[in-house]
């Protein structure tokens, strides 16, 4: 079964998941097909490409924060790897 | 006429016509606040607002809170008052806003029934009732679309509300200003990291500096308060709904605002003095935020959610508008318009003419879920500690 995910601009990194995604399930955006690498909940990102520790991470067009880990295509994205260029506690582990 | 190039409303002699004709209960200070309420109790059919604060405000939260009350005194939805007060200053700061804005009024205060709150009380329900019976004589009018002053709030976000509701609402806000109406947005906080392109929309360099200055203060004043914004703006609940950083929600909230130009940056609770798209430097908790702007004269909010936020402004209609289906699903009673349809094909535009249609049909009259619930309060903000 493949479940969609929702993404706003073909630049985007990640996408969102339009119902809930059990780890090891067919994602697919418009443009591309995925694995979900964890259970991904409904609305929950979903990474687009690997992305490395650091890098800015884009959607629709805004930065939304950056990379705390590497990402790789089908994680779960979100507070755990995810940081605002905003936040004190931000880290890169 | 057509539904989007009127309404029926409530001309007033002064300013903006109103999508309702209350009578206002407004309490003018926090010693009167249990008598007013008894009054508006005892007078089906009014709204009540007011304030539990009084003497001892100084400086600038002293001048946003009469700012407060004089919007919501003079506020278009409120046909007349039913002002209540402690002591005659405050009450004379209100009565002469009323009759500047050519607005029917009674005012009672507790220095002239010797500080018996049941004499005030009994008083003041005779005179409302006989306001009561002269706004029930009115009937509405057709009024030109661009007397509509909408407000654009987002409580409870997850992501959908940044995907579909707010991109939704930042079209009617597109529709309106095109209509020669006036549309507000606040929450500063939530302009974070949009500043330089919304900044690049204002109208001169002045209002670009002083929007991003705005925000910059609600960033130092979280930093003085030693908060990381995780936990609070994205507030729990955000983040469990999948918001992962202030960014990614803010850049989501701001497309409320739709893609016009900016004419200012309102202060709190303070009218626009153009139509067109303004920006008002607020706090985001909902009920100071929505109080800000019908302060300022807005008539109806529209108010997206993604978990779902039964609260409304108490003076001016409150629309709800989600685009997560299972939200709309689970509050069929709170949710006015469902936009999940973004998700599964329908398009921006004909939900926009959809939720057009249905702004349109609320400022004629037809009731929110939050009106015939019986939500609605006025909150008005505080800025500072008082003597």
């Amino acid at each position: 079964m493949t479940i969609p995910a929702y993404q706003i601009h073909p630049d985007d990194m990640v996408a969102y998941m339009l119902r809930e995604a059990p780890r090891g399930a067919t994602v697919a955006t418009p443009n591309r097909t995925l694995l979900a690498r964890a259970d991904i909940p409904v609305f929950h990102k979903i990474a687009l490409h690997d992305i490395a520790a650091g890098d800015t991470v884009w959607r629709g067009g805004w930065p939304i924060g950056h990379a705390t880990r590497n990402i790789p295509a089908g994680a779960h994205v979100h507070t755990h790897n995810l940081a605002s260029a905003y936040s004190k506690t931000r880290k890169i582990t | 006429m057509t539904h989007t190039e009127a309404f029926f409303g409530y001309p007033r002699s002064c300013g903006r016509s109103g999508i309702r004709n209350h009578l206002l209960v407004l309490n003018c200070t926090g010693l009167t606040d249990a008598a007013a309420r008894r009054v508006a109790a005892a007078l089906p059919g009014t709204v009540f607002a007011g304030t539990m604060y009084g003497m001892g405000m100084v400086g600038e939260d002293a001048a946003f809170h009469t700012a407060a009350l004089t919007g919501m005194a003079t506020h278009p939805n409120c046909g007349a008052v039913l002002l209540i007060g402690a002591d005659r200053t405050r009450l004379d700061q209100m009565i002469a806003a009323c009759q500047a804005a050519d607005r029917p009024f009674a005012a009672l205060g507790l220095d002239d029934t010797g500080h018996d709150a049941y004499l005030l009380s009994q008083r003041a329900i005779s005179r409302g009732a006989q306001l009561l019976r002269d706004l029930s004589a009115m009937r509405p009018e057709p009024c030109p679309i661009s007397d509509l002053f909408l407000a654009m709030e987002c409580g409870l976000s997850d992501p959908s509300s940044g995907l579909a509701a707010n991109p939704l609402l930042g079209q009617v806000a597109d529709w309106l200003v095109d209509a020669g109406g006036t549309v507000v947005l606040g929450e500063s906080i939530e302009w974070l990291g949009t500043e330089d392109a919304l900044a690049r929309r204002a109208g001169s360099p002045e209002i670009g500096a002083r929007l991003k200055r705005a925000v910059a203060d609600r960033l130092a004043l979280a930093d003085a308060a030693g908060l990381d914004l995780l936990g609070t703006n994205p507030n729990a609940a955000n983040i469990k709904a999948g918001l992962s950083t202030i960014e990614e929600k803010a850049s989501g909230a701001v497309l409320k605002a739709g893609s016009r130009p900016i004419q200012s940056v309102l202060a709190y609770a303070a009218p626009p003095e153009t139509t067109g798209l303004h920006l008002m430097d607020a706090p985001s908790y909902s009920p100071e935020s929505l109080t800000g702007f019908v302060a300022s004269g807005a008539q109806m909010v529209l108010f997206t959610t993604g978990l779902g936020n039964s609260y409304c402004s108490a003076i001016a209609p409150t629309l709800k508008v989600t685009a997560n289906a299972g939200t709309a699903q689970k509050l069929p009673c709170q949710i006015d318009f469902d936009a999940s349809g973004a998700f599964t094909g329908r398009s921006l535009a004909q939900l926009t003419i959809d939720l057009v249609a249905q702004v349109t049909a609320t400022a004629s009259g037809q009731r929110t879920f939050g009106e015939i619930m019986g939500e609605g309060a006025e909150s008005i903000s505080r800025f500072g500690a008082a003597i």
